[in-house]
C-alpha cells in the first residue's frame, strides 16, 4: 500500500548516492519493460540491485531495501496468480469467479505499485526520502539511516 | 490510531486489499467472459468433429437390436447413479479392436470387438462404467487440454491445425491412455456405478485379468487392454474397493440375450 511519509534525514546525501538510490526502483521496473513478466524476475532484478550496493552508503542502502521488501511481497501474489494460471492452462479446469476476481485484484496491486515505483524513484532522485506504507516501516527495522 | 505503527499499518493495507477482492467479487466474471458457454462450444464443435472422424473410418452399427441391448447396459449403469442417460451420446462401431472411448461432448463410443471378447454382459458394464466416469469426471477434456493444449484444440475446431494435428487428437482419444491418476480415479468410480447398479465389479478386475492372460495374435486388437495398462495392482484395488460396499447382484441381461448379442455382432462381417 504505497501510502508515503517524507521524512528528514540526519545527513545531506550527495548526487551521486540520489541517483543510485533512486536507481533500485527502476532496477525493478526493468525487468517488467524487458518484457519478462515471470514475477520471479521482478525480485531477481531487484536482488542483484540489492547485493551490489549494500555495502553503500546508509541512504543507497536503505532505499534499495525498501525496494527489495516491495518486490517481495508482490513477487508472492503475482506467483500465486502464475501458477493458478498455469493450472487453469494446462489441466483443462474451467476458470472459476475467485479466479477472476484475484486476477484483477493483481492487476490493481501491481498497477498502484507500478505508479508507487515510479513516483519513488523520480523523487528520491530530487532528493526527497520517501517512505512507503508498510514498508517504510519494516525498513527502519532493518536499516539506521 | 497511529498510523506510523507498523501493525496498523499492515492491518489497514489487509483491509483495503481485501476490500477490493470483496468489492471485484460482486462481479459474476464467468458470465461477463461467457466462459461456460464458450467451454461447452468449444467440447461440442470436437465432439462432432472427432465422432465424424471415427464414424467414417470404421462406421457406426445399424443394427437396432445389438445397439438397443448395448443401451439397456448404459441405461442400468446411468439410471441408479443420477446420471442423465439422455446426455450420452451411445455410438457401436463395427470393428475388430476391443476397443471403448469417450469422446468430447459426452460421446461414448464402444467397438463390437469388445462384446465379441467379453466372457459375458457384466464385464461390458465394467469397461462402460469406466468410460461413462471418464465422461462425468470431465477426464476427456482434462487429457487433452494436458496433451495438445487449448490453442491447439481451439484450432481443430475452426480448421486451422491442418490434417496432422486432428490425427493426432484422434489418436490420443481412441488409444492413449489417461493419466495413472484419473485411470484409478475412473476405476474406482466404476465400481461405485456398478455396485449401485447392482452389477457385479469383480467382472471389471475379471476382464483384465482374462484378457492379460491370453496369449493372443497381434495384441494390436486389444486397443483399450494395451492402452491400460494391466497390474495387479489395478485389479487389486478394484477388488479392494468393491469390499468396501456391500451389494447385491441382479441379472443385467439375459444369458440367451447376451448370446443373440454376439451372434449379431458375428453376423455382421
Amino acid at each position: 500500500m504505497p501510502v508515503f511519509f517524507k521524512s528528514a534525514l540526519s545527513y545531506e546525501p550527495t548526487d551521486h548516492e540520489l541517483e543510485k538510490a533512486s536507481n533500485s526502483y527502476l532496477m525493478s521496473l526493468v525487468a517488467v519493460m524487458a518484457g519478462l513478466p515471470i514475477p520471479i524476475v521482478n525480485v531477481l532484478a531487484t536482488v542483484g540491485f540489492f547485493f551490489a550496493v549494500r555495502k553503500g552508503t546508509p541512504f543507497v542502502k536503505w532505499h534499495a531495501t525498501q525496494a527489495l521488501l516491495s518486490q517481495l511481497s508482490l513477487a508472492i501474489f503475482n506467483s500465486i496468480g502464475f501458477w493458478w494460471t498455469v493450472g487453469i492452462v494446462f489441466n483443462g479446469e474451467l476458470p472459476t469467479n475467485e479466479y477472476f476476481t484475484y486476477l484483477f485484484t493483481l492487476v490493481i496491486v501491481n498497477l498502484t505499485e507500478f505508479i508507487a515505483t515510479i513516483y519513488s524513484a523520480v523523487k528520491t532522485r530530487k532528493g526527497v526520502h520517501v517512505q512507503w506504507w508498510v514498508y517504510g516501516e519494516l525498513t527502519n527495522r532493518l536499516v539506521k539511516t | 490510531m497511529n498510523v506510523r505503527n507498523l501493525g496498523t499499518q499492515i492491518l489497514l493495507s489487509a483491509l483495503v486489499i481485501g476490500g477490493i477482492y470483496a468489492l471485484l467479487y460482486q462481479f459474476d466474471w464467468m458470465k461477463i467472459f461467457n466462459v461456460e458457454e464458450t467451454a461447452s462450444k468449444t467440447e461440442q464443435r470436437l465432439g462432432d468433429l472427432y465422432y465424424e472422424l471415427f464414424e467414417m473410418e470404421y462406421g457406426e452399427v445399424e443394427d437396432e437390436k445389438i445397439y438397443n441391448v448395448v443401451d439397456s447396459i448404459l441405461t442400468r449403469i446411468c439410471e441408479p447413479n443420477q446420471i442423465n442417460r439422455d446426455r450420452i451420446k451411445l455410438h457401436v462401431f463395427n470393428s475388430d479392436e476391443v476397443n471403448a472411448f469417450a469422446l468430447p461432448d459426452d460421446h461414448l463410443v464402444v467397438f463390437s470387438g469388445l462384446i465379441l471378447e467379453s466372457e459375458n454382459p457384466e464385464q461390458v458394464a465394467g469397461v462402460i462404467s469406466h468410460e461413462v466416469a471418464h465422461i462425468e469426471l470431465n477426464h476427456v477434456m482434462k487429457k487433452l487440454v494436458q496433451e495438445v493444449g487449448m490453442s491447439v484444440l481451439v484450432g481443430s475446431t475452426t480448421g486451422n491445425n491442418g490434417y496432422g494435428a486432428t490425427q493426432e487428437i484422434a489418436h490420443i482419444l481412441s488409444s492413449s491412455a489417461f493419466s495413472r491418476e484419473l485411470e484409478e480415479e475412473a476405476d474406482r468410480k466404476a465400481v461405485e456405478y456398478l455396485v449401485k447398479a447392482k452389477i457385479n465389479p469383480g467382472e471389471l478386475a475379471d476382464f483384465f485379468f482374462i484378457i492379460a492372460n491370453e496369449e493372443v495374435e497381434g495384441m494390436e486388437f486389444f486397443s483399450w487392454i494395451s492402452t491400460h495398462p494391466v497390474s495387479e495392482e489395478r485389479a487389486e484395488y478394484i477388488v479392494e474397493e468393491s469390499q468396501d460396499y456391500s451389494f447385491e447382484i441382479d441379472t443385467l441381461i439375459s444369458w440367451s440375450t447376451w448370446v443373440q448379442l454376439q451372434s449379431d455382432i458375428k453376423a455382421l462381417d
